[in-house]
């Protein structure tokens, strides 16, 4: 029961709404997402999200992460423990590592004005506060442009990715909403 | 083409084209009514289902999005997992009001599904989405890990536990209504179905204060499926009130409101649906005016009138001795002011009442504390004798002093009696939260004496509360806040001044503890400050000061010989001493019985029909477990078996009134009644040789009524109430401020049942915890803000271990085999013992309360 009994797990606070596969593809190498990243050449019209580079792939021993048909990475809950090696591979600092119970979290840490991130994604956090607004427990608000869960508050009821409008708030169990592999590019 | 969604529930494939919340589809559409609709806010867990493995709030999930997804409820569990539940959760006693139950179910499925050996922190994890409000969680912990033992093979169910034979007093007493509960079938009455039942809801004031200058409901009444708008001029006698009816059913045109909570007129349709739509249409004009939101501003001379008479609804003065020369003549004396919020009840289940046309009057299927009370409230609306008005209890969701009042009862009578079918008032949360009365807030000023030994010399002290809108029961609340301002000592020299003031705040009125959580909070921690002065310890004043039988109250009355409260403080001291700078303390008395001097009567009629000895007594159960404990009474003076014993429940048409459960009366007031029957019955059982058969169709009637004085009643000893219960609570803090460990020491007289004590000992320290820590109910210009998410109640991983002691003595009081109940004094002392606690880690005191400056509310700080 090591799986059922395991208490953490990383999730991807991007879901490449901007078309980032544009610059992915290719072999997963430590250290690629710098290079992407530093060459501003990544072709991202985004600067927040994942560079789809794979430094998280390189990093994980678990072969729980990867990039997915949209470029971006994505994690395997079945094989992920939450070990914290992705994240910190992450240039970007995209990769969080929650608790296992916690398993609805914003898919997004854009600090453009929503206006900027809806021109140029259609997965990103435009701030209109929808999830404030619905959240039972008080436990999101916006900052820094972008919707926060207060794990302290959240009971994870899953109301926030239900209502939310641009499907940034994702439930990584795929019941309030489908996996993250599934959304269509 | 219409989309259509399809999915899997209970093993059968299900479509529907509607997109809409599971909940509703569940409960609607598929009548699968373990699924409980407590918020539809996400929040409270009721209508936890499991999809795909994991434990789902229904409410939150659409029929659109669960396409393709496993979906199972209560109903669906298999036969193995629904007896492993049934017995693990009544042999634990984790089932009080039931309402969260089929929730708890299901959260714990998934998790043992996951984690067949579930640890109590990850049993406490599971259950973080799930309120309950009654049982402190301990028990529903404890339940859960003994499924999963049964479902592993390595406990098994004890099948003679739930069948009963063995009943009496003082048993391991399997409760009647753990199955129902559990498996979800029971019926609340939102669970009522009826052929041609139609939905009425309220429209209510947007403002707390505002003349109504015009409704317009032209545009729904022309909706199609909308049968009426009822107003103000469609009710008989607008009036309705437990004690003072100045409760107007509806808000008249030109008339001026006085809470958000106001209906102004009641819409009555054929679908929830239609309903919700043609609220929406009603348009009504206000002259907003400005709210009286406080008792100061109340009492301000040029204050708006919330109601004609004048601002001031109810004042008391008890007094006794001369409390202004002891004090004076007192060595020590403390004086200090002390604040408490209002709050909310939080019962898991809304209010919710479904009334039809029945004989020559109508019937209503109602969730409330006393069906007659209903009944009087209705037929007073309506101009009718009470006969013609029957209310019948279904399961009761909780109640704790809230369901006192009519709230969805009687707008459902009227509506059935408007559109002559059956009608269903279904409160949503927020209105829930809106309407009912709240615990008072209150401000009080307390001086307490001693001499240099610490021995209390007197009390003065005045009390503030703010009543809100409507009287409701402040009348009754404030007398008990100011008659037990004075705790379980005994000291004789009091002057005590109450005053109850009307406000625009949401209305305030009984709520466990019915005021005397506010006085003696303020008591016990000038206690403290007079323990420090003279230089003992809380411990020891209190001891020195302890109330024994024989001595006499500070009301007079002379303590009973089952008085217990020394005995309660031996038994928490080991842990208070043992964790000196980390421990609070504090005691509490509560009256059992309504008491000072008013016709408080027990009645219960039993019937011998088809071989089994039927319970009637008009006694409502709310979760406290009173429908058991009566029959285990009957078991204990029968020797019958629960098999053999039949409670028919609270329903004026047959049960004879046995009053509110309301002052912790049930048990003994009731139960001395239902003892008496059943002690009559048991005498010609023994003439028919033993044999039930040969008193088939026989009536055992008995009423019970031990006088009380009146207050300030003019004898030497005046007797307030037939008994009192006594606690002492032991809070201990950890390094980080952090509740660790309770104590609760209880003298109930003799416990009827072990586990039930517990349970609600476990439930009421958490209440009163919360009230202590971090339960708030702000308002804004009279306008509640919280959300039932934002109430503040304790969730499963934030309990302390609290250990629920019960000290049985020998000499008990000659009724109802000794019990006095508990329901209410299980909340009254673990708020000072929890300040107390604070006070001896950090020397800061603390006089409002949630008690600002700790561990609770500096997360919360941190978090805004």
């Amino acid at each position: 029961m090591a799986q059922a009994r395991k208490k953490k797990i990383a999730v991807v606070q991007c879901q490449g709404g901007c078309r980032t596969q544009a610059a992915g593809g290719g072999e997963a190498e430590a250290g690629r997402c710098e290079k992407l990243a530093g060459a501003e050449a990544a072709g991202t019209a985004c600067r927040w999200g994942c560079l789809g580079g794979g430094s998280c792939v390189a990093a994980c021993r678990l072969d729980a992460i990867y990039i997915n048909e949209r470029g971006t990475a994505g994690v395997d809950p079945e094989k992920c423990v939450g070990c914290g090696l992705c994240a910190k591979a992450c240039p970007r600092g995209l990769i969080r590592i929650t608790g296992i119970e916690y398993n609805i979290y914003p898919a997004c840490v854009s600090q453009d004005p929503g206006a900027e991130t809806r021109k140029v994604c259609g997965t990103g956090c435009i701030a209109c506060g929808i999830c404030v607004k619905n959240c039972p427990m008080a436990a999101i608000s916006i900052e820094n442009g972008h919707a926060v869960i207060d794990e302290e508050k959240c009971i994870a009821c899953g109301m926030c990715a239900v209502k939310c409008p641009r499907g940034v708030i994702r439930d990584y169990n795929g019941i309030f909403t489908i996996r993250e592999a599934q959304v269509g590019v | 083409m219409k989309d259509t969604y399809s999915f899997i529930v209970n093993g059968v494939e299900r479509t529907t084209s509607e997109d809409k919340p599971l909940l509703r589809y569940l409960r609607d559409d598929l009548h699968l009514h373990s699924v409980k609709d407590g918020c539809s806010e996400g929040a409270c867990g009721t209508c936890t289902i499991i999809v795909d493995g994991r434990a789902v709030k229904s409410c939150v999930l659409t029929t659109k999005r669960a396409v393709g997804k496993n979906i199972i409820t209560t109903e669906g569990l298999s036969e193995e997992e629904k007896e492993a539940f049934v017995y693990a959760f009544g042999s634990k006693g984790s089932v009080q009001c039931g309402f969260c139950i089929p929730g708890m179910v299901m959260a714990g499925k998934a998790l043992i599904d996951r984690v067949p050996d579930p640890t109590e922190e990850e049993i406490k994890e599971a259950l973080k989405g799930n309120i309950c409000r009654c049982t402190g969680y301990k028990k529903i912990i404890e339940g859960i890990q003994l499924t999963a033992a049964i479902l592993r093979g390595d406990a098994r169910i004890e099948e003679d536990l739930e069948k009963g034979d063995v009943y009496g007093v003082g048993k391991h007493a399997f409760r009647l209504d753990v199955r129902e509960k559990v498996l979800g079938y029971g019926e609340y009455p939102d669970d009522v179905e009826m052929e041609g039942m139609v939905y009425a809801s309220a429209v209510r004031s947007k403002y707390p204060r505002a003349r109504i200058l015009d409704i317009h409901a032209e545009k729904a009444e022309a909706l199609p499926g909308v049968l009426a708008v009822l107003t103000a001029d469609d009710v008989p006698n607008n009036k309705v009130g437990h004690l003072q009816q100045d409760w107007d059913v509806m808000i008249a045109k030109g008339s001026i409101t006085r809470c958000v909570g106001d209906a102004i007129c009641l819409v009555v349709a054929e679908t929830r649906e239609i309903l919700e739509k043609a609220k929406k249409l009603v348009r009504i004009d206000y002259e907003e005016l400005k709210p009286v939101t406080s008792v100061a501003e109340a009492m301000a001379e040029d204050a708006p009138k919330v109601h004609s008479n004048g601002n001031l609804c109810q004042s008391r003065h008890v007094t006794r001795g001369d409390a202004k020369k002891a004090l004076e003549n007192s060595k020590y004396v403390v004086t200090q002011t002390y604040r408490t919020p209002f709050s909310e009840h939080a019962f898991l289940e809304p209010e919710c009442a479904v009334a039809f046309p029945y004989k020559d009057g109508v019937k209503v299927l109602s969730t409330d504390q006393g069906v007659y009370d209903t009944r009087h409230e209705i037929s007073i609306m309506l101009g009718w004798d009470p006969e013609r008005i029957v209310v019948e209890n279904k399961l009761v969701g909780g109640g704790f002093g809230g369901k006192e009042d009519v709230s969805a009862q009687h707008i459902a009578a009227l509506a059935a009696l408007k559109v002559n079918r059956p009608v269903k008032v279904t409160f949503s949360r927020q209105e829930s939260i809106n309407f009912h009365p709240k615990r008072h807030a209150m401000e009080g000023t307390f001086t307490l004496g001693c001499d240099e030994n610490g021995i209390f010399t007197g009390l003065d002290c005045e009390i503030y509360f703010d009543t809100g809108a409507y009287a409701s029961l402040c009348g009754p609340v404030l007398e008990r806040a100011c008659t037990h301002s004075v705790g379980p000592y005994c000291y004789q020299n009091t002057d005590i001044r109450g005053f109850g003031y009307y406000t625009n705040n949401p209305p305030a009125g009984a709520f466990r503890g019915f005021g005397v959580c506010q006085s003696e909070f303020a008591l016990e921690s000038n206690i403290n400050l007079l323990a420090e002065k003279v230089g003992i310890s809380p411990w020891e004043i209190r001891y020195r000061n302890a109330i024994e039988p024989g001595k006499v109250l500070p009301n007079g009355q002379i303590a009973d010989c089952s008085t217990a409260l020394k005995e309660t403080l031996l038994a928490v001291k080991d842990a208070y001493d043992s964790n000196p700078g980390r421990a609070g303390i504090a005691c509490a008395m509560k009256n059992a019985g309504v008491g000072v001097g008013l016709p408080d009567k027990g009645r219960a009629k039993l019937i011998v029909r088809d071989g089994k000895v039927e319970l009637y007594s008009a006694a409502s159960d709310i979760g406290q477990g009173c429908a058991t404990v009566f029959v285990q009474m009957i078991a204990e003076a029968t020797g019958l078996g629960k098999e053999k014993i039949i409670n028919k429940g609270a329903n004026s048409e047959v049960a004879p009134d046995s009053g509110t459960t309301s002052g912790s009366r049930q048990t003994l007031i009731t139960g001395e009644a239902v003892r008496m029957a059943a002690a009559d019955l048991n005498e010609e059982l023994k003439t028919a040789g033993g044999d039930l058969a040969k008193l088939e169709g026989r009536e055992f009637f008995a009423e019970f009524f031990d006088p009380t004085d009146k207050l300030g009643a003019d004898v030497p000893n005046p007797k307030s109430h037939v008994a009192y219960g006594f606690a002492t609570h032991v809070v201990i803090l950890d390094d980080d401020g952090r509740v660790k460990e309770v104590y609760a020491a209880h003298d109930s007289g003799k416990v009827v049942n072990p586990i039930s004590i517990q349970g609600q000992i476990e439930g009421g320290v958490l209440m009163g915890l919360g009230y202590a820590l971090t339960e708030d109910f702000p308002l804004k210009d009279g306008v509640p803000q919280a959300k039932y998410g934002t109430l503040g109640l304790m969730r499963s991983t934030q309990i302390p271990d609290i250990h629920a002691i019960y000290v049985e003595k020998e000499e008990l009081l000659p009724f109802a085999y000794g019990a006095k109940g508990i329901g209410e004094i299980a909340t009254i002392p673990t708020a000072p013992a929890a300040l107390g606690a604070y006070y001896a880690m950090d020397h800061v005191l603390r006089t409002k309360l949630p008690m600002e400056d700790t561990y609770y509310s500096k997360k919360q700080k941190a978090v805004r």
